[in-house]
């Protein structure tokens, strides 16, 4: 596997700021929606490829929590996305998340919501793919989906997606994606100001 | 102008119809005559932009304008086209202007008008506008608007 320079400028530039960042969000690098090589912007999937089964379809399961009903806990090694009901119970979505090297932690809260969230793709995706547009309006074929919602004052977001089969996968640079059915029911149930907990793991 | 040329193509088409059957036959085949614009006027940096709702125009062409920071460059070919990238191609090729169906001006490789092309539109001095030919990707990358940065 090719190990590419600049990726290892932003691995580097990410430990300096996890040093000093001191806030709770470890975060490795300062990435946005940046996804891998198998991007496809524009591609709109079928409703038969949006829809998820098995773990990582929408579901109510058992969740032991302390955590107050309508906080965001997200298990990044379990690619779920918890919304706490209460009474032990909680919404569980199928996420995909950051890949190696883009995975972080901490505490956030929803500062801001966006439906059909424009596009711009970081710098390293125009240098892998040059005839990208550098801003693509929001609307299907996006691949940040149909909403977003941004963490505090992080380039992260939870956000829909294009490619439903990255469900699963770590396959962005930090930030945290639903299949566009899951990210409108999230964004419907969570107002701005939610606390979202990021946890490498967590214990049910 | 566009408008116009079609306009004007439409009435030949109609006038040599009772002629040669074209309102009878209608073929993909390129109009012979010379494309509306130069690739001198495609030439430069460009703030790169897209949308797929006409009602995203408007705002699309200011990101656009926004995006001189990282300028999409188009230079000049070797035997006369302009060096741009096809769809999802990371390598330039050298591309050129030429004379498509109804009066409209594409921009492709080498040869007749075809699905590799892209539409040019909407051409003045500072900004330009395509849209593919191939329709999976006219759907996948909408409508691009190409905003030169540095006017002229």
């Amino acid at each position: 596997m090719t190990v590419r320079v600049s990726l290892l400028l932003r691995l580097a530039l990410g430990a300096a700021l996890a040093a000093f960042a001191g806030a709770g969000a470890g975060a490795q690098t300062p990435g946005q929606d940046e996804m891998n090589v198998v991007d496809q912007p524009g591609y709109q999937p079928t409703p038969e490829e949006e829809q998820l089964t098995g773990a990582y379809e929408k579901q109510e399961v058992f969740f032991r929590t302390t955590e107050a009903p309508g906080t965001i806990i997200i298990d990044t090694k379990g690619r779920f996305l918890y919304l706490v009901q209460g009474n032990n119970r909680a919404l569980r979505y199928g996420i995909g998340v950051g890949r190696d090297g883009f995975t972080w932690s901490g505490l956030q809260k929803i500062a801001r919501k966006q439906e059909w969230p424009d596009w711009r793709p970081p710098p390293e995706m125009i240098e892998r793919q040059p005839y990208l547009p550098r801003f693509m309006a929001g609307g299907p074929g996006n691949p940040l989906g149909a909403r977003a919602m941004y963490l505090g004052g992080t380039v992260y977001r939870i956000h829909g997606t294009n490619q439903p089969d990255t469900i699963g996968h770590a396959v962005s640079s930090g930030c945290f994606r639903l299949v566009n059915d899951d990210v409108i029911d999230l964004y419907d149930r969570v107002p701005v100001g939610t606390k979202v907990i990021i946890r490498q793991a967590v214990a049910l | 102008m566009i408008a116009r040329r079609g306009g004007a193509l439409a009435l030949i088409c109609l006038i040599s119809g009772f002629v040669a059957g074209c309102g009878e036959n209608p073929s993909p085949t390129p109009a012979i005559v010379a494309p509306a614009i130069s690739p001198d006027q495609l030439v430069g940096k460009w703030g790169f932009a897209a949308y797929h709702k006409d009602e995203d125009r408007a705002r699309t062409i200011k990101e656009a304008a926004a995006q001189c920071n990282r300028p999409y460059v188009i230079a000049k070919g070797a035997t006369g086209g302009v060096m741009m990238n096809l769809a999802d191609q990371k390598e330039l090729s050298e591309l050129f202007l030429k004379a498509g169906p109804n009066g409209q001006t594409y921009l492709g490789p080498a040869g007749a008008a075809g699905p590799d092309d892209r539409i040019v539109s909407n051409v003045d001095a500072n900004s330009f506008t395509t849209i593919w030919v191939d329709p999976d990707n006219a759907s996948r990358y909408g409508t691009s608007v190409y905003v030169r940065c540095g006017k002229r």
